[in-house]
């Protein structure tokens, strides 16, 4: 596999196919006298400024602070957790919806958009 | 049979997206200053989406990724970058002309200002993305935008000399005003190359989930649907050659253009005029938002779909949301439709190598495209597209400062 190609940017699901993010950051493990080891993928808009430029990721850095809806900047899909990675996605062996990658969604769903008439469409 | 009801539907939705305020505005004006000179530029931007027309759809099809998934996910984050700003921009730009199409179309009707007919004209769009499913937008205003069909109508009754009509198709050099005749050549491509054009038809064909045996059917629908639209628009050109430009009437306001076919309908034409001009950009704006909406949502990987409910992808919903209520704003303050249209459709225009060539690459590669890949003729267009669009970029500008 190859870590750029297959890996980094691609859609995340999670056990149920439910999309959660994409690959924004891949981290890597150097290890003495053994090869690098992948460690974890991260979610997130913070590793996605990083690697736009330093200064995007300062600033989403410090809106990430003052807005506090997510719990971690970074969410980090430790590597064992990945079930399958194939040209559409990577799969991951969590629940969506209990990461910090969808607080957002979550966040907004509850706040806003549920709040809204007409949310649910088979509501009569 | 299911293909051959998308097949009809593909073409009806694919002339309900082109047909919008972009190519209502410059088609008017093209044929007001230069008569059916300008029809040459209508030929070559038709050729031009028809082939990323096509390519998008097949790119669907084969791949099931729309255009920014893909982009992202192949040549990189930082590849997409300026394309996705740049679509973001053009598309909330677009957005505004076309709520202030449909205002603008109701202030022709009832004298209230287009200002006021904003909020509810935002309103009502956003109720429709709100409760409607992808399919009941696609077929409900593709049905209606046939309601354009009387400009085609019009050219014919006025009876246009076949000679002169053929003869614009041919590319030819103006006499006088070159920098308004550019402009317009330009603006004319910008506004049928839209960027939502190919990117909300490749979102479209994975949402109705099409696969590799819908090829034939995309042929089909980007073909024709296409040049059914070029044939509506080549209308509103013979009609404003014919009517507009013997009166030196320019279109500098909506209101000038509006009598347009009263010659032809002495009793309907005006408001056939204002019906047909709400109707295209409801139909266009509902593409554009969404559009707008699944470049937003596929870039960042969130969930993405008309057909599911708000709450079950909250982020696309609100971008769509958010999106509507500052572009009725822009309205609401009184920013010009007619102005914004313009200098919209020459950004298109400009920004065509940015949102075009990362696309055409992926339509070469093997990995992802298989046996379906771009052969010769497909290739030789997109060559000639990036071509065109290299100087498109080039020269838009400088055409709005020196001809706008």
């Amino acid at each position: 596999m190859h870590l750029f190609r297959d890996v980094l940017d691609k859609q995340v699901e999670d056990r149920e196919g439910e999309r959660m993010g994409r690959v924004d950051a891949i981290v890597v493990e150097i290890r003495d006298g053994r090869p690098p080891r992948v460690a974890h993928l991260e979610l997130g808009f913070v590793p996605l400024a990083r690697r736009l430029h330093p200064r995007l990721e300062a600033i989403a850095e410090r809106w990430h602070k003052r807005l506090g809806v997510r719990r971690s900047a970074r969410f980090h899909l430790i590597w064992s957790e990945v079930l399958d990675v194939d040209i559409h996605r990577v799969q991951a062996d969590v629940m969506a919806d209990e990461t910090p990658a969808q607080d957002w969604e979550r966040w907004l769903r509850r706040h806003i958009i549920e709040r809204i008439p007409g949310a649910s469409r088979d509501e009569k | 049979m299911k293909k051959i009801l998308q097949l009809f539907l593909g073409i009806l939705t694919a002339i309900g997206g082109f047909f919008d305020i972009g190519n209502l505005v410059t088609a008017s004006q093209a044929g007001a200053a230069f008569r059916f000179q300008l029809l040459w530029a209508l030929a070559l931007g038709t050729l031009m989406v028809i082939f990323l027309v096509e390519m998008s759809g097949r790119f669907a099809a084969v791949t099931k990724k729309p255009i920014p998934c893909a982009v992202r996910e192949h040549l990189g984050a930082r590849v997409w970058l300026a394309p996705f700003v740049v679509l973001v921009v053009l598309h909330f730009l677009t957005l505004g002309a076309e709520i202030g199409g449909v205002a603008f179309a109701l202030q022709l009707v009832t004298g209230i200002s287009f200002q006021l007919w904003a909020i509810p004209v935002g309103i009502l769009m956003w109720l429709f993305l709100w409760r409607a499913t992808f399919d009941a937008i696609e077929y409900s205003t593709s049905t209606l935008g046939l309601i354009a069909l009387c400009f085609v109508v019009a050219a014919v009754m006025y009876h246009p000399a076949k000679s002169d009509v053929l003869s614009g198709l041919l590319p030819s050099l103006p006499k006088q005003d070159a920098a308004k005749y550019w402009l317009y050549a330009v603006s004319i491509i910008g506004a049928l190359i839209a960027p939502y054009m190919f990117y909300f038809y490749s979102s479209g064909a994975v949402e109705d989930e099409w696969d590799p045996t819908y090829l034939t059917v995309n042929r089909f629908v980007s073909v024709s649907g296409m040049a059914f639209g070029a044939v509506i628009t080549g209308a509103v050109i013979v009609v404003a050659g014919l009517v507009l430009h013997p009166l030196s009437i320019g279109v500098d306001s909506i209101n000038q253009t509006a009598f347009m076919l009263t010659g032809a309908f002495p009793f309907w034409g005006f408001a056939l005029f204002a019906a047909t001009m709400a109707i295209a950009c409801v139909g266009a704006s509902t593409e554009v938002g969404l559009s707008l909406a699944y470049t937003v949502a596929q870039t960042f990987g969130w969930n993405w779909g008309q057909s599911l409910e708000p709450k079950k992808d909250a982020r696309f919903a609100l971008t769509y949301t958010v999106a509507i209520l500052l572009a009725t704003l822009l309205m609401v303050l009184g920013i010009d439709p007619l102005k914004l249209t313009i200098y919209t459709m020459a950004l298109n225009a400009t920004v065509l190598p940015i949102v075009s060539i990362p696309f055409l690459l992926l339509m070469n590669d093997g990995h992802l495209m298989r046996q379906f890949r771009n052969g010769p003729i497909a290739n030789a267009a997109a060559g000639i597209i990036v071509i065109i669009s290299i100087v498109l970029f080039f020269v838009s500008i400088p055409l709005l400062i020196v001809g706008g």
